[in-house]
Order: C-alpha cells, then sequence, then structure tokens
C-alpha cells in the first residue's frame, strides 16, 4: 500500500491534448473515483498510472518512487479492465497465479494466495474453471481475484463494470467496495457513471476535457458543485440550470419566470449580471409559491414520481418522493427550497 | 533504428521536459530475424535483378554494363509481344471463367443439403493439390488417339479435338485446367462474402414480390460484389504468374503458341542462360503485376484487407 | 399446407444436391480417372474406347515406381525442404507476424504483400547465381532457402492478420503482472495464436510441398523433390502412363488427405486473402 501522487501531469497525442497539467494527491489507503464523460481523458490518465501509456510531462510518484519511467511490470500495481482481460488459455487458478508464477514465487506459497483470494470471492469452486465456462460476474470476480492475490501496493480499475447487467452491477459494485475496506489497498477507479463515483469514492476526481473540475468528497461534489458541469454531471436527474439575472431581490430567468434566490445570497452583490440559477429536481415540492407549471411529462416508478413542468417558456424537471396524483396536462404549483439552490457566474461557469 | 525514429518523433512534438521514457515494449527484436531472411532472400534479388537487367550477361561469360538495351531489346522482341498477348489472353479467360463458376458454386452451396459439407471438402480438393501432378494426368486426358476427354466428347456426337497439341486450343485447354484447379478459390472467398449477408433484405423483398433472380441481382450482387473483386485480384494476379501448370503441359508449346512471359522469361534465363536479358524481363513482369494490383486495388478501395480477414 | 411446404422444401433439398453434385463431378471423375490410370497395365491404359475398371490391378505401376526411380529418396527430400522451409518459417514468422502487427509496421506488411504477388521465378534468377558462387548447388540447402521466399510471407502475412484480431488488453495485463515483452509473447499471445499458428504452418507445408519451379532450376539427380521427380519422369517415360499417374498420385495424395482433414484451417487461411505462394 501506498500514497499516489500526480503532479503536472500532461499528455499529448501529436498535437492533440489529452491532459494539461494535472495534479492529484491520493493518500494511502484511500478509495477514489475518476468520473467523466467520455474523452475526458480519465481512462489515459488510469493507464498512465498503469504504465501502459508515457507520460508526456510531469511526474507520478507511487509511494516514494518516482515510476513515470517505469515500465508496467515494476510499478507493483494491478489492474482490472473493462473486458477484465482473463488470459483465456488458462484456468481460474492459473490466472489468478501469473503474476507470482513470473515473480518465480514459491508455487505452496501462490496456490495458498490464490485460495485465500478465491475465498475472499467466493471462487473456491470455480479454480479449475476456464474463463469461457464462467458468467460475466464470476469473470469479474476473477479478474478482481487476480489483483488481490498480486498484493499491490495500488489497485487500479477501468469502467470495470460496464459490461455487466444493471442488477449484476449493483451488487459488484457493493463487492469492490466491501473488498477495499477488507483489504485497504490504495484503489484509483475509473468511471462514466457518476452513480458508481457517489457510492464507491472516498474522493471523486471529476474531469473534463482533460482538466479536474473539482476533487472533493462525493457528498461535498453533490451539495457545493464549484461549476455548472460538477453540477449537471452530479446527481440524478440533472439539476435544473436557468439562465437570468437578480433583480429587486428575486431571480428572473431571461424568458420571465420569477424564482427565489437563495438562502444567504445579498443581491446587490450580483445585481445586472448574467447569472445561471441551478436547483436539482428532488429539491423541488409541491406547494404554493406562486410558481406554476403544466405537467409535459410525468413518469412515476412507485417510490418516486420525476415530472417535466412547463413554467411559462421555462421547463423544469422536478422529482417528487410523496405520492401525488399528477397526470399529463395537470397544473402543478411548486416551491423551490432556498437552502438548496446555487447561483453560477454565467461567463466562468463558476458556483457564487 | 527505429526506437531512433520513435524517439525522433517524440522529439519532433516538442515533448516538455523530454525524459527517455519508453514504456512501449520493444517490439523490434520480433522483427529483426524475419527483416534478415527477408532481407537475404527477398528484396537482395529484387535489387539484384534490377543490377542485372542493365548489363548484358550470358552465363559463363563476362558481364558488361548494357544501360538500357535490354529493355529496348524487349521493346523490339517480337515474341516478347507475343508472350505479353498469350499472358493477357490467358490471364482474362483463367480469370472470368472461374469467377462465374465459382459464384454459381458459393451461391449452391450457401444453401442447406444433404452432404454439403463433405462436398465443399472435396470441392476444394483440386486447389491444394500439386500442380505438377494435375497437370500431368491432363496431360493424358488431353492425349488425342488415347486420352479420355475425346472419348467422352464422342459420347456426345463431337469430334476429336487437338487440345494442347494445336495452337489454336492450346490457350482454352490450358484454361481448363487453371479452371478446374482455382474455381474452389473463388468460390470459398463468395462464400465467405454470401456468410455475412444479413437475412432482413431477402425477407422485406420477399413481401415486395421479388422472384429469385431479382433477388440475386438487386441484393445479392451488389453484397457480395467486394468480395468478387477480391476474387477477380487474387484470380488475377495467380493466374498472370501461372508457370507449373503451363510449363509442364507444354512448355510454352505448340512451337511458341502457349508462351506466357513467365515461361519466356524461364527459357531465356535457364535455357539460353541470358541473365541480363532474363533479368530486364523480369523487371518489366514484375511491374505489371504490381501496376495490375495497384489498379485493382484502386478499384476496390471501398472495403480494406480486413474486412475479409476478420470473416 | 404445411406438409406441402416440407415436401416443397425436401425436393428443394434434393435438387440442390444434384446441382452440387454435378459441379463437384469433373473433381470426383478426375480424381477416379487418376486412379484408374495408375491402377491400369500399358494395354488397359491405350484401350479404346477407354476402361474404367481394369481387369487385373497393376499394383507393380507403384513398385516400379519407388524401384526405378529413386523415389523413396525423392520423397525424403521433399520432407527434408518442406520440413525444413516450413519450420524455419514458424521461428522467423510467428514473431515477425506479432511484431509487424503491434508496431503497426504498415510498410513491412507491404513488402510482404509484393513478395507474395511477386512471380517466384523473379527470385530465381540472382538467387541461382547466389548459390552458385557459394558453391552450394548439390545440396539441398538452395532449395530449402529459397523455399523461405514462399514460406515466410504466408506465415507473417497469416500471423500479421491474426495477431491484429487478438485483444491487447491480455499483453497489456500480462504486462501489468509483471511479464516482461518476451514473456508477454511467449506465455500469453502465443498460445492465444495457436489457431493461427496452425493455419499458417499448414498453408506453408502446402504450398512448399507443391512447388515447382525451384526445384527444376536447383535440383540436381540426387536433390530432386518430388514435383521435380515426377515432371521428370514425363519428359522420359512418355509412353507409360500407369507408372506416371501412380507417381502423381503419391506427390499429391499427402496434400490431399491433409486438405481433408483441415479443410477449415485452408479455408480460414485461403479466404485471409491469400494468394497463392510460388
Amino acid at each position: 500500500m501506498a500514497p499516489v501522487t500526480l503532479h503536472n501531469i500532461q499528455k499529448h497525442f501529436g498535437a492533440v491534448s489529452v491532459i494539461q497539467d494535472l495534479s492529484v494527491d491520493i493518500a494511502d489507503g484511500e478509495f477514489v473515483v475518476l468520473v467523466g464523460p467520455s474523452g475526458c481523458g480519465k481512462s489515459t490518465l488510469l493507464r498512465m498510472v498503469a504504465g501502459l501509456e508515457e507520460v508526456s510531462g510531469g511526474q507520478i510518484r507511487i509511494g516514494a518512487r518516482e515510476v513515470s519511467d517505469l515500465p508496467a511490470r515494476d510499478r507493483d500495481i494491478a489492474m482490472v479492465f473493462q473486458n477484465y482481460a482473463l488470459y483465456p488459455h488458462m484456468t481460474v487458478e492459473e490466472n489468478m497465479g501469473f503474476a507470482l508464477k513470473l515473480k518465480k514465487a514459491n508455487p505452496a506459497d501462490t496456490a495458498q494466495r490464490v485460495k485465500k483470494a478465491a475465498e475472499i470471492l467466493g471462487l473456491e469452486k470455480l479454480l479449475d474453471r476456464y474463463p469461457r465456462q464462467l458468467s460475466g460476474g464470476q469473470r469479474q470476480r476473477v479478474a478482481m481475484g487476480r489483483a488481490i492475490v498480486r498484493n499491490p501496493q495500488v489497485f487500479l480499475f477501468d469502467e470495470p463494470l460496464s459490461n455487466l447487467d444493471a442488477k449484476l452491477r449493483v451488487v459488484m459494485r457493493g463487492e469492490i467496495k466491501a473488498m477495499h475496506q477488507r483489504i485497504g489497498t490504495t484503489t484509483i477507479y475509473v468511471t462514466h457513471d457518476q452513480i458508481e463515483a457517489m457510492t464507491m469514492a472516498d474522493k471523486i476526481v471529476v474531469l473534463h476535457d482533460g482538466n479536474i473540475e473539482q476533487v472533493g468528497a462525493p457528498l461535498d461534489l453533490y451539495d457545493r458543485p464549484a461549476n455548472l458541469f460538477v453540477a449537471g454531471f452530479i446527481g440524478s436527474p440533472s439539476m435544473n440550470f436557468l439562465e437570468g439575472k437578480v433583480e429587486e431581490g428575486v431571480f428572473r430567468t431571461d424568458k420571465g419566470l420569477i424564482l427565489p434566490l437563495p438562502a444567504n445570497a445579498t443581491p446587490e452583490e450580483f445585481a445586472g449580471r448574467p447569472l445561471v440559477y441551478g436547483i436539482r429536481p428532488e429539491h423541488i415540492r409541491v406547494g404554493d409559491q406562486g410558481i406554476q407549471g403544466r405537467a409535459a411529462i410525468v413518469e412515476g416508478t412507485g417510490s418516486e414520481i420525476f415530472a417535466k413542468l412547463d413554467c411559462g417558456s421555462e421547463q423544469i424537471s422536478c422529482l417528487f418522493r410523496e405520492r401525488i396524483d399528477i397526470r399529463f396536462g395537470d397544473t402543478v404549483g411548486i416551491s423551490i427550497d432556498p437552502k438548496q439552490v446555487h447561483l453560477f457566474d454565467k461567463a466562468s461557469g463558476r458556483r457564487l | 533504428m527505429a526506437s531512433v525514429s520513435i524517439e525522433a518523433a517524440a522529439d519532433k512534438r516538442g515533448v516538455k521536459g523530454s525524459k527517455p521514457a519508453r514504456l512501449a515494449p520493444n517490439y523490434w527484436p520480433f522483427v529483426v530475424p524475419a527483416l534478415i531472411v527477408i532481407g537475404a532472400v527477398i528484396v537482395f534479388p529484387w535489387v539484384f535483378t534490377l543490377w542485372m537487367s542493365v548489363h548484358s550477361w550470358t552465363l559463363g561469360q563476362e558481364q558488361t554494363f548494357a544501360g538500357l538495351d535490354n529493355y529496348i531489346r524487349l521493346a523490339t522482341d517480337f515474341r516478347f509481344w507475343e508472350s505479353l498477348w498469350h499472358t493477357l489472353i490467358f490471364t482474362v479467360l483463367a480469370v472470368v471463367v472461374p469467377l462465374f463458376l465459382g459464384t454459381l458454386a458459393a451461391l449452391i452451396f450457401d444453401a442447406q443439403f444433404p452432404l454439403r459439407g463433405f462436398l465443399r471438402g472435396v470441392f476444394v480438393m483440386p486447389m491444394m493439390a500439386t500442380p505438377v501432378a494435375i497437370a500431368l494426368v491432363w496431360t493424358m486426358m488431353f492425349h488425342p488417339q488415347l486420352g479420355v476427354l475425346n472419348y467422352l466428347l464422342s459420347l456426345v456426337g463431337i469430334g476429336p479435338q487437338e487440345w494442347i497439341y494445336n495452337r489454336y486450343s492450346v490457350i482454352p485447354s490450358l484454361v481448363i485446367v487453371e479452371t478446374w484447379q482455382w474455381t474452389p478459390l473463388i468460390m470459398l472467398i463468395v462464400l465467405g462474402g454470401l456468410a455475412a449477408v444479413p437475412r432482413e433484405p431477402y425477407e422485406s423483398a420477399e413481401i415486395d414480390g421479388a422472384n429469385a433472380w431479382q433477388k440475386f441481382r438487386y441484393l445479392t450482387l451488389p453484397m457480395i460484389a467486394p468480395f468478387l473483386m477480391i476474387g477477380v485480384i487474387i484470380r488475377s494476379i495467380d493466374a498472370i504468374k501461372s508457370f507449373d501448370i503451363i510449363y509442364a503441359m507444354t512448355q510454352g508449346g505448340p512451337g511458341t503458341a502457349s508462351e506466357t512471359i513467365n515461361i519466356y522469361l524461364y527459357n531465356t534465363a535457364f535455357s539460353y542462360y541470358d541473365i541480363g536479358y532474363g533479368s530486364a524481363m523480369a523487371v518489366i513482369f514484375f511491374v505489371i503485376i504490381i501496376a495490375l494490383s495497384f489498379v485493382l486495388m484502386m478499384v476496390r478501395a471501398r472495403t480494406n484487407w480486413s474486412d475479409v480477414v476478420d470473416r | 399446407m404445411t406438409r406441402r411446404l416440407m415436401k416443397r422444401k425436401t425436393l428443394d433439398r434434393i435438387g440442390l444436391l444434384f446441382v452440387a453434385l454435378v459441379m463437384v463431378s469433373p473433381v470426383v471423375l478426375f480424381f477416379i480417372w487418376m486412379i484408374s490410370l495408375s491402377l491400369k497395365y500399358e494395354i488397359e491404359n491405350g484401350a479404346y474406347p477407354p476402361i474404367l475398371i481394369p481387369e487385373n490391378f497393376a499394383w507393380t505401376n507403384y513398385v516400379q515406381v519407388f524401384k526405378e526411380n529413386n523415389f523413396f529418396l525423392y520423397f525424403w527430400n521433399s520432407v527434408l525442404v518442406t520440413g525444413a522451409a516450413t519450420l524455419l518459417a514458424l521461428i522467423i514468422g510467428v514473431p515477425a507476424g506479432y511484431g509487424i502487427a503491434r508496431l503497426k509496421a504498415e510498410r513491412a506488411a507491404i513488402v510482404i504483400m509484393i513478395a507474395r504477388m511477386t512471380p517466384g521465378l523473379s527470385f530465381l534468377i540472382p538467387l541461382f547465381l547466389l548459390f552458385q558462387w557459394m558453391n552450394l548447388l548439390g545440396t539441398l540447402w538452395p532449395q530449402i532457402i529459397i523455399h523461405l521466399v514462399v514460406t515466410v510471407p504466408i506465415v507473417v502475412w497469416i500471423m500479421i492478420g491474426y495477431f491484429e484480431t487478438t485483444p491487447m488488453e491480455l499483453e497489456e495485463a500480462a504486462s501489468i503482472d509483471g511479464a516482461t515483452p518476451w514473456q508477454v509473447f511467449r506465455l500469453v499471445a502465443l498460445p492465444i495464436a495457436k489457431p493461427g499458428i496452425v493455419v499458417a504452418f499448414i498453408l506453408a507445408l502446402i504450398f512448399s510441398w507443391n512447388n515447382f519451379v525451384f526445384g527444376i532450376v536447383l535440383a540436381s539427380r540426387t536433390t530432386r523433390t518430388l514435383p521435380v521427380a515426377v515432371y521428370n519422369m514425363l519428359s522420359f517415360e512418355q509412353v507409360s502412363w500407369g507408372p506416371l499417374a501412380a507417381a502423381a498420385l503419391i506427390v499429391t495424395l499427402p496434400v490431399l488427405v491433409l486438405t481433408l482433414f483441415a479443410q477449415k484451417q485452408i479455408v480460414a487461411g485461403l479466404t485471409a486473402g491469400a494468394v497463392k505462394g510460388g
């Protein structure tokens, strides 16, 4: 186990810059999730930590060692790939023991460690099988087992759950997290799924176009998004964004809708500046605050109701946790919790 | 040598702090032995041939620099032009006929019927058979007096033919052998194409009331067209350099009636030992083949090789 | 209704079978006639109308081929030349295919491709001279070396195609597991590529075995391979068809047997854009 430091990392492919001057500190034993839309550079970053991709500039440190110039085999890391990358010509046992065999470890010791890892993951009965004889979830476990057996300094996960169906994904999410809590190895986990990030991470790094948008604990990111990108990316359904200005103690959108200001806002501060008003769908309640909307879309799942309301010419998404009776075309009165409102500077996108 | 160029490329990109980071595995050691062998048995002969082609050199005599004399001699050599003409006729026939029959065979073997796998295996056998051995048996079958083919013709009332012993029928006779041997290759290529054809368009065409011919003409043919093109390319290159069958059966005869470039080249270099002249011919032959492949590649630029390889 | 449909389908299938039999008949008849020729005495081979099934089987034709024509030696020569050229090609060509695929070395691939299209004859003049200078003529080495012209490009070409389709992730996983590039190749890439190697092996074997043009120039009386030996019988024994057909059958039989057993691999290799060698 070791801390990982990324210092001023850059990456370009030819003239195309993929990552610009990026620094992250990962503490010993921390579970860090790199999250962002596809093409944000998260996988490239992970592959650079793994040693599968060269850094164009900057340093990567694992523990006290500077590893930027070390090939993957000397970095003492383990990686779980999106497609599992199990060796098709080896049994589960051979797959899991392969790294130790390469190190010329004592076979009895290897067998012992493989057995222990198999127990942790419930793979004892599958040790003689070949990967093609396993289900998706079992392959996923073998890939993790292969990582555990190594007892490496760092675990790397590259979108490991994206090939599983929705139900299994939730189960494996829990298993990976449980494994981390049990073994405590520093982990870097890449995903495009913000729910995976929120549920698993000690610390989330939100990436966008090769830059860090925000680093923080999951709930910090939810409560205090640094900018419009993070606010829109974290949370599902996405936050409502309404463009407008502060006028006479209220927020007036460009299309004329009037909304309450945040609880602690001092109106004078922002007066006249173009702003973006952010409110999460789950922070809107049925109520009478003078805002009325006609239901354009209503989707109930039983536990909650998602609705899109046409309020004047603005459309606002709402997520109601209580069972209320709305149908398409109904007019609904809503109230917004001022404590949950975010204001963003339109020009910079930064939260105010 | 290559790792140097990779580094140089990295430098050109203006890598900040240019470190000697070379994490990508070095794959050149895997390639070097083959490069040496290919250099020795493939590239060296190419270069050496080029060198010889500008020299006047008959084996056993001194070689002297001849400039383009050999090439000028080629341009005025009636026998060379004649061999080009023979090559052209032979190639066109040996491409078109197998293409037609091979496509037909593929359409049949694409369907379901008893013994399909076994019959396909039998059909493929000529392609792998040793050409010289095959040629020998065909020679016996073509025999004007004792050959079985003339007997078979007589059964349907056709008079005896002279086959490879007549200057007018020798090339078509050789094409028969070439067709017999290489139709399976076209069949396999087209069969690969048919396997990739989706089902749905046929179902909707059925609903639209298309008959069998229309389905072939408007659905199958356009969809397998790239594969037919590959078939044409491969067959053309194979046919143009066909040697074994022609040499074993006629050695270019009767007279020079079936002498293709390849045969003339062989005779020049290894019967008359005119090495310089033979080399010039080899160079021209090489250029023709490369040009032909290049033209055909351009024609089918729409699809690439890997489309076929993956299937 | 369903019964009529089923009947129709059965009829279709029988019709197709019939058409397929017609298509295959030139192949079958040819080989049957080849066997027939090889088992008849001269009198029957010269008979008109031709005789298909001989009255007495002329097994002596086969005995004669081996006894009078040194066929054991030529068979052994063929085995040595083809065996050595194929094994060398695998040893050199499989790693090369791997390297070229991983390096994405387009230019190397194009050289291989052009080598496959070049007529074998054009390699023969320069290499013939080279072997003469090196005083190798009269041994099997010239033929082994020149057969590499056929076998190396086939192996490399097929292996490039194969390694391009094997997932890179596996090799990355292995390097993370601590494997050196050589270990990645030997322990991961190579075992996975086994089917491709089999295809390359079989095709190289067949094309080398069948090769004729190199032998007629490079082989001496004692270093002939089978195709050359058969051809020489033709020129010296034009009249006796029986032994000639028997010899032809002996030459091509190993290849035909291999074709029947390894049909799948051959089809895979040939449809991978393979141009026949030589």
